[in-house]
């Protein structure tokens, strides 16, 4: 809340909360203090408002979800983007960041939430707008891991890209968006018998995504979360025999380093 | 304020491979402050990379000069941090509020054209101009309603606002246009009651006729009745730094240049003749 405000702003600042709850859909005397002259109605002046709110929220999140729109058609993407609009009324400066709960406004209301594919499809173009504009940052070359000396490795840690981002999928989803974004024929929505990781990065300005096997997982997880090579390894042995580790491992980091996704040792 | 002159174009993202791979008659390009307030990747390295090839001016449409909400510092670091990287030659916004209690309507709502609103407004200017330790442009808005209690018009609003807070302005000769058929109020009032001296940016664009009354829309040519105005503009103002915004059912480039050298044109026009008139 602002400080104390005089008369005068006062005034001003309730008049401004009379025009914002209308154009939220809240009830609202503001309609008195519309001045009522040609060649439009005072419903219809505030009315140009109210659908402009509306509108260009759901552009927004047209911009943000395109293959949840093809997927559910105009007329259904209209609606929920209806409904999530009035649910959630925008806190952003920037409109780009409008829409990021739409994932989870699917997982909880039906009819959206008997598809269960369709919140992780709107996870996933979520997830593919923050890698696209993610922070900047130099990724580390293979031969600057090669070049570490043999001792340092056990205590090795690494920094990630910022546009990584880690996800499980239980549906076919990434199929299904690859399939809608190229305008094929999707496949049918198939559940994974467990989750599936993901990972998703930017790699000279474009995005990728690729699923993970679960060793993979498991040690980008750790090695995400600040531990180092000698943990990593050992966390390995849950998947692999001892000897077949080391090479593992190196297999491993030379794959991130060669999709750009680490930018630093430490 | 450094000198930008000619004529610009709003900078959309389909146009982005055009400005970089074509030559074009383009002097200057306006961005969207908000479009580049991102952290990286794409949008900032095209934004880099034109920015080397033409001058650039910085236009917010969130700052939300007229809100009863304290000033949002964080926004303001980073239109401040942007400005920083890219060097505008100018940044501007609009002449309105935008939301109060932290929310954002996305539209640029009108003021009640009060004292009160006046003082809020003129204080607020300060303190950004201060905070981005420059001079800001603010723009004239398309409005659909007006309020009982104002007090005054919108250009009188206008005028004192770049008065008492010595900011300038930039005139949106389609908003003008827009908002006088949709308050009945004649457009070259307006145009005449706002002094030439704080004039630094003039907006084209198109609108939506939806029979009776406009909605600006940015997504059609400019229309007659809007050219007309811009003459009288020039004949007003002068050679005033001129663009197009075009935000919706975005043409191919080279169609929006073609639209800005009727606007080239009409300017050697309305110069030369008023040259003319006072040699004879």
């Amino acid at each position: 809340m602002p400080p104390q405000l005089d008369a005068g702003a006062a005034r001003l600042r309730q008049l401004q909360r009379d025009l914002q709850n209308h154009l939220l859909g809240a009830p609202s005397p503001i309609a008195d203090a519309i001045a009522d002259a040609p060649p439009l109605s005072v419903a219809d002046r505030l009315g140009i408002y109210r659908n402009a709110y509306r509108v260009r929220l759901i552009e927004a999140l047209d911009d943000t979800y395109p293959v949840l729109h093809a997927v559910l058609g105009d007329e259904v993407f209209a609606a929920l983007g209806g409904e999530f609009v009035a649910a959630h009324p925008s806190v952003h400066r920037s409109i780009r960041w409008y829409g990021r709960e739409l994932a989870e406004f699917l997982r909880l209301h039906p009819p959206y939430a008997e598809q269960p594919i369709l919140a992780e499809l709107a996870l996933l173009e979520w997830t593919l707008a923050e890698v696209f504009d993610a922070a900047d940052a130099e990724p580390m070359p293979r031969s600057a891991l090669s070049a570490v000396d043999a001792s340092a490795w056990s205590e090795l840690t690494f920094e990630f890209h910022p546009s990584l981002r880690r996800l499980h999928f239980h549906w076919n989803t990434a199929a299904v968006w690859q399939a809608m974004s190229r305008e094929e024929t999707p496949p049918d929505p198939l559940c994974a018998e467990h989750p599936v990781p993901w990972l998703l990065w930017r790699q000279d300005l474009q995005n990728y995504f690729r699923s993970m096997p679960a060793d993979e997982a498991g040690a980008l997880d750790l090695a995400l979360s600040g531990d180092d090579f000698a943990g990593i390894c050992a966390a390995l042995a849950e998947w692999l025999p001892d000897d077949e580790i080391p090479l593992r491992a190196a297999g491993l980091l030379g794959t991130w380093a060669d999709s750009g996704i680490i930018v630093g040792i430490g | 304020m450094m000198k930008l002159a000619g004529f610009g174009l709003g900078l959309r993202t389909p146009h982005y491979e055009a400005l970089l791979n074509e030559p074009h008659a383009i002097d200057w390009l306006e961005i969207i402050t908000e479009n580049y307030l991102v952290p990286g990747g794409k949008p900032l390295d095209y934004l880099e990379r034109i920015r080397e090839r033409f001058p650039v001016v910085m236009h917010g449409v969130s700052l939300s000069i007229g809100s009863t909400d304290p000033i949002d510092t964080d926004y303001l670091a980073g239109v401040r941090a942007l400005a920083a990287r890219i060097e505008p030659h100018w940044i501007s916004d609009h002449l309105c509020w935008t939301g109060i209690d932290g929310r954002n309507l996305h539209d640029l709502l009108p003021l009640p054209y009060t004292e009160e609103a006046l003082a809020l407004v003129v204080a607020r200017v300060g303190q950004i101009q201060d905070a981005l330790g420059r001079q800001i442009l603010l723009e004239n808005v398309s409005s659909y309603l007006a309020f009982h209690e104002s007090e005054m018009s919108e250009w009188e609003f206008l005028r004192e606002v770049a008065a008492r807070a010595d900011c300038a302005i930039l005139l949106d000769i389609n908003n003008i246009y827009v908002s006088s058929v949709n308050h009945g109020f004649d457009a070259l009032t307006y145009l005449q009651a706002i002094p030439a001296d704080r004039v630094r940016q003039f907006h084209l664009a198109g609108h939506s006729d939806l029979g009776g009354h406009l909605i600006d829309t940015h997504d059609h040519p400019i229309v007659e009745p809007v050219w007309n105005l811009y003459r009288a503009a020039v004949a007003q103002f002068g050679a005033v730094p001129t663009m197009i915004e075009r935000d919706d059912n975005i043409p191919a480039l080279g169609e929006l240049v073609a639209e800005l050298q009727i606007a080239r044109g009409l300017q050697r026009a309305a110069i030369s003749g008023q040259r003319d008139a006072a040699a004879a």
